[in-house]
């Protein structure tokens, strides 16, 4: 049987969850990339260009763009679309705020590589890790 | 990061949520970056104010501050919002201005004065060796390099934090050793005019990341132009300030070196300007125009019209314009405006139909292709009257 794996990071914003990752190579800008009024990603040539992020792990390498992004998580949770969880490579001011403001856990120092699009996730960000419960299952291919 | 009782306090949420989440805040931010403690601070600037940059839904988090009664501790001010009282005013749609109107007015609520400039430090300027939290890149490298203030180049919301419960973290800019110059940078060649230290500071911010210059050869700057490099710096890099070289007794021989040649600030200066077209507006006062440039503009104008198919717009704050009387005047009477509150980056140039725009303003010449969707070109004062003024 395959056991969970478990990466350590650092708590930023405590609290836990468990929630389907949603995993992105590229910095996210709050401003202007993520549309207030459905919670998906609509900055071009972003690798989630068209995805949802309400109700996901959203793992990214860590924020970039306008401070006034912060904002923009805050009006994201108000309409319940925000994310239920944010884990980052690294915490930058911008993700960090939004965070607090928007109440929603937040680890950082993750090795978000590990971590695949679709996986079941628990996040303990109060003590500052991140669990693999299931890999994503793979499709089969017809050959 | 060690907080005192009565700051655990207000983290607990004893003295409201407002509070509570401004502590939340400035806390979060420190540990990040490493405070020890939070200290008491002179003023606060606050960026984030445009409802153009904003949109709809940064709003709700301000109206739900000013709503559980959040009210700043210290001189809080206001950067420049998307429209002036007047001219732009007329030209946009009614329902933009009063989206506006509705998120300045909840600042007003929280008790910040609607200075609306990006040079608050001409309407009160900050004591030296005070601690302050600013954001406007700009304003933070002029107070940090010229007016010799302390302050880190903060974002929007932890400004506004940091004006309501009275305190910023202690980090970065607001301690001695963090202050101390990483590069020294000489110049071998005489700048003659603004656009040549705003070239500088583009460039600058370009190689020098987030290491601290000190800059030889500034001896003879004046302020307005410190002002123009200052701008420019924050534009492309991280640096929160500058060195003049004359100022410090400073020990170079572990510090990076960096030599300007001309050619270098000659190579910036092309990149700024991306047309050849005439210009359909003629924008002064990227920061907002100190009480000399006015002087300038309206002593180079020499009775002269504006032509009628160019734009001429000289911006600066409500303060400095009612200051400069006779001399603003005198600019309206050439068929130009003094326009305040806002500026041709914040503002919705697209709106009035402005496709180039001509500049002394490296900030803006940066910015104006994606902010403006607007082509620039990037030239000093002279010319720009030249463009916009009949023989």
């Amino acid at each position: 049987m395959q056991t969970a794996t478990i990466l350590k990071g650092r708590r930023i914003v405590e609290g836990c969850c468990k929630a389907e990752a949603l995993v992105s190579k590229r910095p996210i800008s709050f401003l202007g990339g993520v549309d207030p009024a459905d919670g998906k990603v609509i900055e071009k040539n972003h690798d989630l260009c068209g995805e949802c992020i309400k109700d996901k792990v959203l793992c990214f390498p860590h924020g970039h763009g306008s401070t006034v992004g912060s904002y923009v998580l805050y009006a994201l949770a108000k309409k319940n679309l925000a994310p239920k969880a944010i884990v980052n490579q690294i915490a930058d001011p911008v993700v960090v705020v939004g965070a607090i403001i928007a109440s929603i856990p937040m680890v950082d120092k993750i090795d978000i590589t590990k971590i695949r699009t679709g996986d079941l996730l628990e996040v303990n960000a109060t003590k500052g890790f991140v669990k693999i419960i299931s890999r994503k299952v793979m499709q089969a291919r017809c050959i | 990061m060690y907080l005192t009782k009565e700051e655990e306090r207000i983290y607990d949420g004893e003295l409201g949520w407002a509070n509570q989440i401004c502590m939340k805040i400035l806390a979060h931010l420190g540990e990040l970056f490493g405070a020890d403690k939070l200290i008491p601070i002179d003023s606060a600037h606050i960026s984030g104010v445009s409802y153009k940059t904003l949109g709809d839904a940064p709003s709700d988090f301000l109206k739900a501050l000013a709503k559980a009664n959040a009210k700043v501790q210290v001189k809080a001010t206001t950067n420049p919002h998307s429209i002036d009282k007047g001219y732009i005013c007329r030209k946009i749609p009614q329902e933009m201005c009063q989206k506006q109107r509705t998120i300045t007015k909840t600042f007003e609520k929280m008790g910040l004065k609607n200075t609306l400039t990006c040079t608050p430090y001409y309407l009160e300027k900050p004591k030296r060796n005070s601690h302050m939290a600013w954001s406007e890149s700009s304003a933070v490298v002029y107070a940090n390099s010229v007016l010799k203030a302390w302050t880190n180049r903060e974002g929007g919301p932890s400004a506004l934090a940091a004006a309501i419960i009275g305190k910023t973290p202690n980090y970065g800019m607001h301690r001695t050793e963090e202050r101390e110059p990483k590069a020294i940078v000489t110049l071998n060649t005489k700048l003659k005019n603004e656009t040549e230290f705003g070239a500088l500071g583009i460039l600058l911010g370009e190689i020098l990341d987030d290491k601290i210059p000190a800059i030889k050869g500034l001896e003879s700057a004046s302020k307005d132009d410190l002002k123009q490099l200052g701008a420019a710096m924050a534009s492309t890099g991280m640096v929160n300030m500058f060195h003049l070289h004359y100022d410090e007794s400073i020990r170079t021989e572990n510090l990076e070196k960096i030599n300007v040649e001309r050619k270098d600030l000659i190579q910036v200066s092309q990149k700024l300007t991306t047309s050849t077209k005439k210009p359909d507006l003629v924008f002064i006062g990227c920061p907002h125009c100190s009480l000399n440039e006015i002087k300038r503009i309206s002593s180079l104008i020499n009775n002269k019209k504006t032509k009628s198919d160019v734009e001429f717009w000289v911006c600066t704050s409500w303060h400095i314009k009612e200051k400069a009387g006779k001399y603003a005047d005198k600019i309206e009477k050439c068929g130009g405006h003094i326009i305040t509150d806002t500026c041709a980056v914040v503002t919705w140039t697209e709106k009035l139909g402005i496709k180039t725009i001509m500049t002394n303003s490296a900030k803006t010449a940066h910015y104006a292709p994606t902010l403006n969707k607007a082509e620039t070109i990037f030239t000093p004062l002279e010319n720009c009257l030249k463009a916009v003024l009949k023989e």
